[in-house]
């Protein structure tokens, strides 16, 4: 064995120790701790524990329908058919993903909720007595799960539908298939790794959704909220036991997704030359599709409007008429001027920017030892980086919560917990799939003799990686690291958790303000992140 | 005659001026006709345009004395093999093979799987009806892609560029089963290429493309003895262009081009002069590249001790072309 594999072993066995005391050994701290009779016995016997756990599984299962319903047919209109304002448009109806969970919450609160923007227009104009619905319950769960998370089908089956070959399609024409068959026996099937992928990154989202239950639940509880709640009330044990139960049916819910995934058929045989798309020839049909386009976006775009609507009215001016009779800047300026104010601002971007520097360096690390190298390690590696996907962030947040409270230096357990370390580590472990898949992915990709002509003309290890390497890594690595930053930068899930007053990011704050009725002052904040989210992502999508 | 494929004056206008066509062919029942062509000369679109998958912008086809310029390309009952084969990695060789013949008699999977059978036998890969298409070598894919577009028995068997995706060790033999496979089964075939070699050895009839338009069509020796044009001559195997004082030193009358092949010059005490400037050795004989007076450089294919570099020679020709 050479010096260079034995050091790449030994980089390789120090960074799976790391990732496995961040994203397992927490997770088997709180399943032993759990495993206290008194705390199963509560769990199993409480028909509450049941229905919030059942009520998880059939909120995330109608999500992906509803969301599929929706994503699907949009994303064949939008990559096949020809329109006055495709391109806009099509790029206009992923905009849900600029908003963070709870930032887009609270924009459907003000825009639909019962002393919302909708919900007035409507009460005044029929001079009612009361709010004509109360924006409650699974309804108003379904409602927000549905528009958020319908971008995931519309993306991904948009992404399938532009790798699709055209010549499969004409193939299956020329053997005589019509466009029906041709849809259902050859565009679905190779379709199918897209939709899957979809359908789980959907249920896992919707399984591990904290913002929506929490805001809109009430009575209706679901495992995300139940969890937190026993949290809150200090039944630990029970907590543990809960989070055991949400994980256990993230990873069933994993592996029977998976199984309709079928055979990897990914192989491509031949260059593949996706369809053009369409002109619509007949008038009446291309202005329908032209109206129902600008009518969905602005529908789809209703509820960015009033945040930044509600965002102008000062506190206190909007009471009962439809539209608010002030609109200035207050808010912005007290949200720039007030330290107090400021300081959960600064708190969310630099434990967002840490938090993803760090898991950015870890994911090339694990690309060069998985991909280059070739470690023994890297199926572990792989998994690792991949796990804290399958999980909901609120099982994190409690193992997080449970293992670093305790001083046990020998365990490797420190109390972190109340210390500006703590949420920045819980991002930390959420950024690692996204940077982690999108390295390994454009690793996978690298041609290693673009490496090797570079060590051939005489760079260094050091100058191979800057002038070579990274720029060829960087549309992947930029992808996965707005993710990452954007969902710390918007976290609620593991914020609720593990916050404390000094540390306190944006979402905390943004729900202290919704708490004391200053609506003006949280969709300020809610503005704030959803511009900053927006200008991070366009960036991490550049090519 | 008329034809059984007749192609009518058809054409297909591109933006940017691009214009393919318009172009005739009549196609005998049973042919292979080549067609022969430059990257862009409008061999491609003229092939889609037969399988339907371009609308013409004029001009009309027909099959058997049957106008099929408007039938979508799935009633039109024209095989196809695609130049990535285009098989579909979701199903087996069986599944593909069999792809064309369901719907037509439902229920009736015994027959389907005689018939996938019977196709995968013809292209001499019995029995493979279970492996996964991306396990297959590039020459069993191209076989399938062909037993595939032959189950459903079309009428017309469409190839666009059936080699170019073999390496060149196997082509040659390919080339060998796919025209044995062809004339077999007798079916009317017209495919796509842009190598002279596989036109010649394929094709029954050769139609030469260039810049959508028609340049000749014919057997190969006739396209090769008889080029109507210096497009065709210089396309159509290797050829000297002589002009002027150099074309007149070989027997030419007036101002016209004359085009002569490298095996139909050769060394003699007098004619056209010139000095051999490379000497490229072939095995059975070599190419000489002579340098005229008018630094004019030609070819002149000769046994290989004919002459030496450097050397002054004479050159007279035994065949020419006028053009």
């Amino acid at each position: 064995m050479t010096v260079r594999s034995r050091r790449s072993d030994i980089a390789a066995a120090a960074l799976t120790l790391l990732l496995a005391w961040l994203v397992i050994y927490p997770i088997l701290v709180v399943a032993a701790d759990a495993a206290h009779p008194s705390a199963l016995r509560a769990f199993l016997t409480r028909s509450g524990e049941w229905a919030a756990l059942w009520a998880s599984v059939w909120i995330s299962l109608v999500s992906v329908i509803l969301a599929a319903a929706i994503g699907i047919p949009l994303a064949f209109l939008f990559e096949w058919f020809d329109f006055p304002g495709r391109k806009t448009l099509g790029a206009l109806i992923a905009l849900p993903v600029v908003l963070p969970p709870l930032v887009g919450v609270i924009a459907f609160l003000f825009l639909y909720g019962e002393s919302g923007f909708i919900a007035r227009a409507i009460q005044s104009l029929l001079h009612l007595q009361n709010a004509p619905w109360r924006l409650q319950g699974s309804v108003a769960i379904l409602l927000v799960h549905a528009y958020s998370m319908y971008v995931y089908f519309y993306l991904f089956t948009r992404a399938g539908l532009a790798k699709l070959d055209v010549s499969m399609l004409e193939a299956a024409q020329a053997l005589g298939a019509d466009r029906r068959a041709t849809l259902w026996r050859v565009i679905v099937p190779l379709l199918r790794p897209s939709l899957v992928g979809a359908a789980i990154l959907t249920f896992m989202t919707a399984l591990g959704s904290f913002s929506a239950p929490y805001i809109f639940g009430g009575g209706f509880r679901v495992m995300t909220t139940q969890i937190v709640a026993t949290k809150l009330n200090g039944d630990l044990p029970l907590a543990m036991v809960e989070t055991v139960a949400l994980a256990l049916v993230a990873v069933a819910g994993l592996i029977i997704l998976r199984r309709t995934e079928g055979d990897d058929i990914l192989v491509a045989l031949g260059k593949g030359i996706a369809p053009r798309p369409r002109p619509i020839r007949r008038a009446s049909v291309r202005r329908l599709a032209t109206i129902a386009g600008w009518g969905l976006t602005v529908l789809l775009l209703l509820p960015h409007l009033t945040l930044i609507l509600v965002s102008l009215v000062p506190y206190g001016a909007w009471t009962t008429e439809i539209l608010p009779p002030v609109m200035n800047l207050a808010n912005y300026r007290r949200l720039f001027s007030e330290a107090e104010r400021l300081r959960p601002m600064w708190n969310s971007l630099w434990m967002a920017a840490a938090s993803t520097a760090v898991a950015v360096v870890l994911a090339l690390a694990a690309g060069w030892l998985v991909v280059r190298r070739r470690v023994a390690l890297r199926r572990a590696i792989e998994a690792l980086l991949a796990l804290p996907w399958a999980l909901p962030g609120t099982v994190f947040a409690i193992a997080l919560a449970i293992t670093f409270s305790v001083h046990a230096p020998l365990q490797l357990r420190f109390v972190l917990v109340g210390t500006a370390v703590i949420l920045p580590l819980a991002f930390l472990v959420r950024a690692l799939p996204l940077t982690g898949r999108g390295v390994l992915a454009a690793y996978r990709q690298l041609d290693p003799s673009l490496e090797e002509a570079a060590a051939s003309l005489g760079a260094g290890r050091w100058r191979t990686l800057m002038r070579v390497t990274l720029p060829q890594l960087r549309p992947g690595l930029a992808a996965g690291a707005s993710l990452a930053f954007v969902a710390a930068l918007g976290d609620i899930v593991a914020s609720i958790v593990l916050y404390t007053y000094e540390t306190r990011p944006v979402s905390i704050e943004i729900l202290s303000s919704l708490r004391l009725s200053e609506t003006g002052v949280a969709a300020a904040f809610g503005v704030v992140l959803m511009l900053v989210s927006a200008v991070v992502l366009g960036v991490g999508a550049r090519r | 005659m008329s034809g059984f494929l007749q192609i009518q004056a058809i054409a297909k206008r591109w933006g940017h001026g691009v214009t393919v066509g318009p172009i005739s062919l009549d196609i005998a029942r049973g042919e292979i006709l080549a067609l022969l062509g430059p990257s862009g000369s409008g061999k491609t679109t003229m092939l889609r345009l037969l399988a339907g998958f371009e609308t013409a912008d004029g001009g009309r086809i027909a099959v058997a004395n049957e106008d099929v310029t408007a039938v979508s390309p799935a009633q039109r009952r024209f095989g196809m093999v695609f130049q990535h084969y285009a098989l579909f990695p979701h199903l087996d060789v069986g599944q593909n093979v069999g792809f064309g013949l369901r719907g037509k008699g439902k229920g009736d999977e015994g027959r389907v799987g005689q018939k996938v059978s019977e196709a995968l036998t013809l292209v001499d890969l019995a029995g493979f009806e279970r492996r996964k298409v991306h396990e297959l070598s590039g020459g069993q894919q191209q076989r399938v892609a062909l037993a595939r577009a032959l189950a459903p028995e079309p009428r017309v068997l469409l190839l666009d560029e059936p080699l170019s995706n073999l390496d060149p060790a196997l082509r040659e033999r390919t080339r060998h089963e796919l025209r044995e496979v062809i004339q077999r089964v007798g079916i009317t075939t017209v495919f796509v290429t842009h190598e002279q070699e596989e036109a010649f050895d394929l094709g029954d009839r050769i139609a030469v493309l260039n810049q959508g338009r028609l340049e000749q069509t014919g057997a190969p020796d006739e396209l090769y003895e008889h080029p109507v044009n210096l497009f065709v001559a210089t396309f159509v195997g290797r050829a000297n262009v002589f002009r002027g004082n150099a074309a007149r030193a070989l027997g030419a009358n007036g101002q016209g081009v004359l085009v002569v092949r490298p095996e139909r010059l050769r060394f003699a005490g007098a004619g056209l002069p010139g000095i051999v400037r490379e000497r490229r050795y072939i095995g059975a004989a070599a190419f000489f590249v002579v340098e005229g007076d008018d630094h004019e450089r030609f070819e002149v294919l000769a046994e290989s001790d004919a002459a030496k570099v450097g050397e002054r020679v004479y050159v007279e020709a035994t065949r020419v072309i006028a053009l």
